[in-house]
């Protein structure tokens, strides 16, 4: 554990499409998230400037790739690629969607909800147990934005997240922006799902700006999660709020697309920082995980 | 057993891949018994953000042969998406089935410019070879003359590609500028290995020829049938066009 480092720290998702202007910025951020999945897939020239940043800043690891959520055997093989590369950017720890992407046979990429039941959580906290097995530093699960529910869920998902966190001991990864399009196009209470979670148990924080989208075939239009825009207040207020009960160590910003307004990154990393003042204070405790770096 | 867990993720899959669920005028399309309850709205909405995305990345590996496309796209690209459901998620693995799906419709319709398949073929040969090129790391200190040399094959960033029109003129001059000549024309798609700039070569017929039979590890001395072999072999090797296994 480095004495020393802000706690939280705040920083970026890594994205190769805007490396060499995060290299350029290294020194804006206090760490770094890698997509373990664009050093699987990504080739030769992306795992090497992802290599190329250990030891400059501190890295954690996420993935896309898991598909934690399909009812099928989890892939052993894809699970000791992560944890090679876990091992090789030192990260102290290693996130993925509480969710599914495919089935045997198909695969569409997109993070798709579980029903929330106590048979599917049963089966996820023994996959979650799994995938502790095999990586060897703290495994967190984050919650996604979904456009939909399945009829038969019975549990909140804040429920069925303290109750799969709390029977493996797995974080959450808490994804601010996440939590609030749910709670505006499921309507529900954002603050009620933060008081309802286990206090502690959020190791992680996402955040990032989405869109609004109306179409002809919907009842009213939707918020959608697309990683384009600057982080809404209504997510800083949140993340204010969560910062009373739960000591992240990195509080990562997502950013997919208008990458050419990359500058917004830093604007949002010093909204971040100041709503951190407001909840926290700086200097503040030790990381939970150290540092990688 | 209908309720499985699986099933009724497959089920879902089925449902937002379909072409129904994307296109049809009523939103309530067919659907599995698994699925009910569920905002038929929304997995369209869903759907169509998972087809929007697949779209994004053949348009990414095609954007000469779109653009020319022009306004045919987005009937082009529904009828693709109606025949060819998404299974994987890798951007050349879609761009492959939209290209065979170009080529077999072709066939019925022909394409409003003669030489757009040829283009498309070259679109894609220039993904491919940026692709292979990113997955394996060229070895270039085996081609060197002098050593004893037991099998040869073409690099992977290599891609030899035989077009009915010399489709070059439109990389190099634009889109608008030129109509590209009608002509037999034998490229070699190759990325260099000290650039990020991929080249389209012409190559003679016996070049061309060799370089397709080096799809895999072939001992030279099987290669008897080609006309002075050592010295092509030395040359390609030289131009880092073949990797030579010592």
């Amino acid at each position: 554990m480095t004495v020393g480092r802000p706690s939280p720290a705040v920083g970026i998702g890594y994205r190769a499409a805007i490396g060499q202007w995060t290299r350029d910025h290294l020194d804006d951020f206090d760490v770094l998230e890698i997509t373990v999945d664009s050093c699987i897939d990504g080739g030769h020239a992306v795992r090497s400037a992802t290599y190329d940043l250990v030891g400059r800043i501190p890295l954690t690891a996420h993935g896309i790739g898991l598909s934690i959520g399909t009812d099928a055997p989890l892939d052993d093989a894809y699970l000791s690629k992560v944890a090679d590369i876990i091992e090789r950017l030192k990260a102290p720890a290693y996130s993925e969607h509480l969710a599914f992407t495919r089935v045997p046979g198909r695969d569409l990429a997109t993070l798709l909800p579980l029903p929330k039941t106590e048979a599917v959580a049963a089966s996820i906290i023994t996959k979650v147990r799994h995938v502790q097995s095999r990586i060897p530093v703290p495994f967190l699960l984050e919650n996604i934005s979904h456009l939909f529910e399945w009829p038969d869920s019975t549990f909140s998902d804040a429920e069925f997240l303290n109750l799969i966190c709390g029977e493996t001991q797995a974080g959450l990864l808490l994804d601010v922006e996440n939590l609030l399009l749910n709670s505006l196009n499921l309507t529900f209470d954002p603050y009620e799902f933060l008081d309802s979670l286990t206090a502690g148990i959020v190791k992680e924080v996402h955040l990032a700006g989405g869109t609004v989208v109306d179409q002809p075939f919907l009842a009213r239009p939707y918020f959608v999660d697309s990683h384009s825009h600057p982080v809404p207040d209504e997510a800083l207020d949140l993340l204010e709020y969560a910062l009373r009960r739960h000591k992240p160590a990195n509080i990562i910003i997502e950013r997919e697309g208008r990458l050419e307004a990359a500058s917004e990154l830093l604007e949002d990393v010093e909204r971040v920082r100041t709503r951190l003042a407001n909840a926290i204070g700086r200097p503040h405790a030790e990381s939970t995980f150290g540092s990688a770096g | 057993m209908p309720n499985r867990l699986l099933d009724r993720q497959v089920s879902l899959l089925e449902y937002l891949t379909s072409a129904a669920t994307l296109f049809s005028e009523e939103v309530d399309a067919p659907m599995d018994q698994s699925l009910h309850g569920i905002d038929q709205g929304l997995l369209r909405l869903e759907a169509r953000f998972c087809c929007n995305r697949r779209i994004k990345k053949i348009i990414a590996v095609f954007p000469r042969t779109f653009e020319i496309i022009g306004a045919d796209r987005g009937r082009i690209l529904r009828e693709f998406v109606e025949a060819n459901r998404q299974t994987d998620i890798n951007t050349l693995a879609n761009a492959h089935q939209f290209y065979e799906f170009f080529l077999a419709r072709s066939r019925s319709e022909a394409p409003t410019l003669p030489y757009l398949l040829d283009l498309a073929a070259c679109e894609l040969a220039i993904a491919k070879v940026r692709n292979n090129a990113e997955e394996s790391e060229k070895s270039f200190n085996l081609g060197q003359s002098g050593r004893p040399k037991t099998a040869i094959r073409r690099y992977r960033s290599v891609v030899p590609l035989r077009c009915g029109y010399d489709v070059r003129s439109i990389f190099e001059a634009g889109l608008r500028e030129v109509v590209p000549p009608k002509r037999d024309t034998l490229f070699v798609v190759n990325l260099a290995a000290d650039s990020c700039n991929v080249s389209i070569l012409e190559v003679p017929p016996g070049v061309f020829g060799l370089l397709v039979r080096l799809d895999d590890w072939v001992d030279p001395r099987t290669l008897a049938d080609v006309d002075d072999v050592e010295n092509l072999v030395s040359r390609l090797a030289a131009q880092q066009l073949i990797e030579v296994q010592a």
